[in-house]
């Protein structure tokens, strides 16, 4: 796993109320029980963390936030600079 | 389970007053809502810059030295020049003389979900950003929480309880709870209630807009489209009374207050519970005696957030049954926007206007609802309709639920 990834699976276990060390790309963030302000401060977390800016709106499911490795896929475009913004 | 028991007076309204980014008093909103139009649009006052959210339902047209009748509450901030021009509407429509013959027998209870913001955006820039040595002296009286019920008490004369409520999107539904529970147990005869909010600022949106709760689009309750809630700004106010003091002074009696109804959920901050507004609703049918029947139109809190109209619409059905299914429902934030602490307040006032005027305010922008909302919203075009009970629901950040129940004027 690279840096990125690490990055954003320890700022995921800071937010879990029961962290857990089996945290993989393909983890589904509804199998960490993340509810909706929490991911607001996991995003708010890895915006500060890497200086970008995510359109996220937790009134839809987008599929960015399915997965861990999805979460870092978009993180990874934005720091490339090459992201379309996902749909806010 | 009920919540108030006893002997206990009634309680008229006789006076409503508004201040809304689709009309300047109740009666221009109440027009506006009836040809369904929406207060939402690009944001026009303030910076827009680092802002993903560019929409927000503003009152562009105020101007306080047209607007706000004295001087003093000129020199407030916005939210209190909201508040006062609200309230002076809805004393003189009640018809009472300033100040009442005995002052301490009216109250003032007046919320607002954030107080001064525009005052506190406008001191933090003077000290941080333009390095001032001082800010301007009116900046702590201008942000405090309850200067716009102290406006009010003083403009009206008002000498007997008088403070603000804070319960976030149920601010001005607690308020009017509060009046009218001062009046049933004989505390006073006369409330002003309501609430006032003006937190459209570039600082406020941004905060806004780090909770994910914003919609980009616009304000659709109930519609499978809805991604957020719009933010709007405006005051309500309502004139109570005892319906002897009415009757006393041959007041024209705009509705009875029939039913209150609060419940705190005792959950999260931001996902609602079914059952805090489920109980919320059940202690207001029981509060005014109802039946689910007897209601004839319900405003919902319908915030076009995913999870509250969904959470709602559940609750409705718990507390209605199979009647959930015919009773006209309709979210007038589809029109106004989001008034947070305000909103309870102006869909109260739409309530009452729905009563006199037999006819429901629509959701507008509901071309297709969500399956998960499967009632009778009220879409898109109003509707004429006599009703004898209607109902207005407030939910709030943290799960302060309050509930309000109107009637048809006391024969």
């Amino acid at each position: 796993m690279d840096d990125v990834a690490t990055k954003i699976i320890d700022i995921l276990k800071k937010h879990m109320k029961e962290p857990r060390d089996d945290i993989g790309l393909t983890t589904a963030l509804t199998d960490l029980k993340i509810e909706s302000l929490d991911l607001a401060m996991i995003v708010f977390d890895i915006e500060d963390s890497f200086g970008i800016q995510i359109p996220y709106n937790a009134n839809e499911e987008v599929e960015d936030f399915k997965t861990v490795g999805s979460v870092v896929d978009r993180v990874k475009a934005l720091l490339e600079g090459s992201g379309a913004p996902a749909k806010a | 389970m009920t919540q108030s028991k006893g002997e206990r007076r009634r309680v008229v309204v006789t006076g409503v007053g508004a201040v809304t980014p689709i009309g300047l008093d109740a009666r221009e909103m109440w027009s506006s809502m009836r040809e369904g139009r929406c207060g939402v649009g690009p944001i026009e006052t303030f910076d827009k810059k680092d802002l993903y959210i560019h929409i927000a339902a503003e009152i562009k047209n105020f101007d306080p030295a047209k607007h706000v009748s004295s001087k003093k509450v000129q020199y407030g901030d916005r939210y209190s020049w909201f508040a006062a021009r609200s309230a002076e509407e809805a004393w003189k429509q009640a018809g009472l003389p300033t100040p009442l013959a005995d002052p301490y027998r009216s109250a003032c209870i007046f919320g607002s979900g954030a107080g001064g913001f525009n005052t506190i955006e406008t001191a933090y820039d003077d000290l941080f950003i333009k390095q001032k040595k001082a800010t301007n002296p009116l900046t702590l009286l201008r942000i405090i929480g309850s200067s716009a019920a102290a406006h009010i008490g003083i403009e009206q004369g008002i000498k007997g309880p008088t403070f603000a409520t804070c319960s976030a999107c149920s601010t001005a539904t607690h308020a009017i709870a509060t009046g009218a529970d001062y009046i049933r147990h004989g505390l006073v005869d006369v409330a002003v209630t309501g609430a006032s909010e003006a937190v459209l600022t570039h600082g406020s949106l941004r905060t806004w807009q780090a909770m994910r709760v914003l919609s980009p689009e616009g304000c659709f309750p109930f519609s499978k489209k809805r991604n957020g809630t719009v933010l709007g700004e405006g005051a309500g106010a309502l004139v109570l009374e005892s319906l002897e003091h009415a009757q006393a002074r041959g007041a024209t009696i705009l509705a009875e207050l029939k039913g209150v109804g609060m419940s705190s959920d005792s959950k999260d901050m931001v996902n609602p519970d079914v059952d805090g507004p489920r109980t919320a609703m059940e202690f207001a049918l029981a509060d005014a005696g109802l039946k689910p029947e007897d209601i004839g139109y319900l405003n919902a809190h319908g915030t076009a957030t995913t999870l509250n109209d969904v959470n709602e619409s559940n609750a409705i059905k718990m507390v209605f049954g199979d009647y959930a299914y015919k009773l006209p429902i309709s979210s007038t934030k589809s029109m106004t926007g989001h008034l947070l602490g305000a909103g309870g307040a102006v869909e109260a006032i739409a309530c009452i206007k729905a009563l006199q005027d037999g006819w429901l305010p629509p959701t507008v922008g509901l071309d297709e609802p969500d399956p998960k909302c499967d009632l009778d919203y009220i879409p898109n075009v109003g509707r004429a309709a006599k009703v004898s009970n209607v109902m207005s629901n407030s939910f709030a950040f943290g799960g302060l639920n309050a509930v309000l129940i109107f009637g048809q004027p006391p024969a």
